[in-house]
């Protein structure tokens, strides 16, 4: 066999896995049974180890990091996002996160799919020791701003979940404490929210941000250098640097509201803006900006990996931001019914003193 | 005056000016033209108001955060101590020991008739992080502002110059001559690399350096980028007979390098030095101890709940 028809047969595998693994975390959404979470996990970590080894190969004859062409930068996006995911599975069982990560890495991996996956040679404006570090970097803080985002949804779905199921409750209700109030009703099974409390939510989307904002500073710094050596300007206000820029400003937000006691679901809302901006700037500069105009030249530029008017970007761009937007709109709470609101009062207490 | 002060230290304005500064950079990259916001004088004011903003945090909290942790309170009533997110109350354990077991801990001491009070504390570096990390960016913006004011009189501090393949070219007291002009390709005809040769001679000093995209060259601060060729000659004969540089000259560089560099420290320091401290009250016979951390107060909790029970249990 040779290698690159060994490094396809991996790259195949890895697809299949996490397309069956997206369909078993998709599955969970409906029943409580814990198993297959752990099937899902289990495929995940199957289709990993086939992806690496097709990376190491593509590495391998290609000649270069496999992180130039789309084929390959997708690719490389939904290993790391899956390796992201075993890894911050390692010491506490989070495996609900799977629920958003499973379908991310086959979306990217099937888009990838579609592209021409002969590796192409390295244009001189590549040809630096920075694409080995910037790209990487910068790849591993969008990861780690993704699960973020994911702990920030599943907070906001659970908080409403909540909020919604409290009347049931009546007098079990401490007052006080919202951390006790959360450990109290969390006790009751629902689907994949059942596992993690609100507050271990809140705690991995802060953990997450605080691994992905230092690394995505790091990556915008390396840029800078990059771009002083290759294009004798480390700041030009370029569409990909603005909006990198964007997404650290909307996490600062994020960190300086953790510092100042906002209530969680505005912090989980501020974190999942922070991963749209997080999109724009890895998809939406390349696949949207060219159809406005302002951004014709990128397939010429470093960051050619997205762009040259290709349609099935704009649409993978569109559909991933419509997909956030719409988990956003759901996690909006209905309005408490009559007799309720006395506990919606011990809720909002609760939060203020929390 | 008041409301100028209580502005200028708020979180919430701070955030409205970053809401703001993100819009603006938002609508700059989506409609064509766009990008003239960055150098507008409205852009430019905000991005002034927001280093205003940073400055004025860290300037009015600094000090009386230093007060804070060089002189802590150490005498602490017992109410306070019961009050902290860990408390406990001992028998039968000796503070030696807890000095054994807590590595890396500051500790003072403080004896009054019936008491004697200890506290412990480490990591307090970490609580600087947020102003450092302030400190890092105005140090970076500093960079920025004396690159493009020095740039304002400086005649190499962006500009293009065009060489003849052969010919040479007097730059700021020495001469740049291009030895040679090299585009090598991959097999497919794709370019794999454009090399410039290119000589400085510079009164008795003469020395032979190549120039790629990538892989510019400095020589007595001026830094020296391959800009363009002669592209139509390339085509036709194979030739390129010019070669466009770019000589940069950015005084403020060094300080931008530096501003980043100590923004991202002072980031580590903010999310992952987590300032720890310990009081400790001993009577004749029993010891209360209260503990908080400003950062995974849980696992800090967890840890010295650890130690507690098993200095109980192990005098």
């Amino acid at each position: 066999m040779d290698i690159a028809a060994l490094e396809r047969l991996g790259f195949e595998i890895a697809l299949g896995a996490y397309l069956i693994s997206s369909i078993i975390f998709i599955l969970c959404l409906s029943t409580k049974k814990r198993r297959l979470a752990a099937m899902g996990f289990t495929l995940l970590g199957f289709g990993f180890a086939f992806q690496t080894l097709a990376l190491i190969t593509r590495w391998f004859y290609a000649g270069h990091p496999p992180w130039v062409n789309t084929y390959e930068v997708m690719s490389f996006f939904a290993w790391t996002i899956v390796g992201a995911y075993l890894a911050l599975n390692v010491r506490t069982d989070y495996k609900s996160v799977g629920t958003l990560v499973a379908p991310l890495a086959f979306v990217m991996l099937g888009f990838a799919s579609l592209q021409p996956s002969n590796p192409t040679p390295l244009i001189p404006a590549l040809q630096s020791i920075w694409l080995l570090i910037h790209v990487p970097i910068v790849v591993a803080s969008y990861c780690a701003l993704f699960i973020a985002f994911v702990a920030s949804i599943l907070f906001l779905f659970k908080d409403k979940q909540l909020h919604e199921r409290r009347p049931l409750e009546n007098n079990g209700l401490p007052r006080g404490s919202s951390t006790n109030a959360t450990r109290a009703i969390s006790q009751e099974p629902s689907g994949v929210l059942d596992k993690l409390s609100l507050d271990q939510l809140d705690d991995l989307a802060y953990r997450s941000v605080a691994v992905g904002f230092p690394l995505l500073t790091i990556g915008i710094v390396t840029g800078a250098i990059w771009a002083e050596a290759a294009w004798g300007s480390y700041w030009s206000w370029d569409p990909k640097e603005t909006w990198s820029l964007i997404t650290w400003f909307v996490f600062l937000i994020y960190l300086h509201a953790k510092t100042q006691n906002w209530s969680p679901s505005l912090a989980a809302y501020v974190a999942s803006f922070g991963f749209i901006s997080v999109m724009c700037t890895f998809l939406g500069v390349g696949y949207v900006l060219p159809f406005l105009e302002t951004y014709i030249n990128v397939s010429t530029g470093l960051h050619g990996y997205a762009g040259g008017g290709d349609v099935a970007g704009t649409v993978l761009f569109c559909g991933i931001l419509g997909f956030i937007l719409l988990l956003l709109f759901l996690t909006r709470r209905r309005p408490p019914r009559i007799s309720d609101a006395p506990l919606a009062d011990a809720k909002t207490e609760a939060t203020q003193i929390n | 005056m008041n409301f100028a002060i209580k502005l200028l230290t708020s979180t919430k304005f701070t955030i409205a000016i970053i809401v703001a500064i993100i819009i603006l950079a938002a609508v700059g990259t989506v409609y064509p033209g766009g990008d003239a916001i960055f150098g507008s004088w409205l852009f430019l004011i905000f991005i002034g108001i927001l280093a205003l903003l940073t400055a004025t945090c860290s300037l009015t909290r600094m000090l009386p955060l230093w007060r804070t942790i060089t002189h802590p309170t150490i005498e602490v009533e017992d109410q306070f101590v019961q009050k902290l997110p860990y408390h406990v109350n001992l028998t039968g354990v000796a503070v030696s020991q807890f000095k054994a077991r807590l590595k890396g801990y500051k500790w003072y001491e403080s004896t009054s008739s019936e008491t004697t009070f200890i506290f412990a504390q480490k990591g307090r570096i970490g609580r600087f992080g947020p102003h450092i990390t302030h400190f890092g960016v105005l140090i970076l913006l500093l960079g920025v502002v004396i690159g493009v004011a020095y740039g304002q009189t400086n005649p190499y501090s962006d500009k293009i110059t065009v060489i003849p393949v052969g010919g040479s070219q007097q730059v700021d007291g020495f001469d740049l001559r291009l030895d040679a002009f090299n585009v090598s390709y991959y097999n497919d005809g794709a370019v794999r690399e454009y090399r410039a040769t290119v000589t400085i001679i510079d009164g008795n000093q003469v020395q032979t350096r190549d120039i790629t995209i990538n892989g510019p060259i400095t020589y007595r601060g001026l830094t020296f980028l391959l800009y363009g060729y002669d592209s139509n000659g390339l085509s036709e004969s194979g030739k390129a007979s010019w070669v466009a540089f770019q000589i940069k000259n950015d005084a403020g560089i060094a300080l931008v390098w530096t501003g980043a560099a100590v923004t991202l420290v002072g980031i580590l320091l903010s999310l992952y030095v987590s300032h720890k401290r310990i009081w400790i009250k001993l009577y004749k016979e029993r010891i209360i101890l209260g503990a908080i951390s400003n950062k995974n107060l849980a696992r800090f909790s967890r840890e010295i709940d650890n130690l507690c029970t098993t200095l109980e249990d192990h005098p």
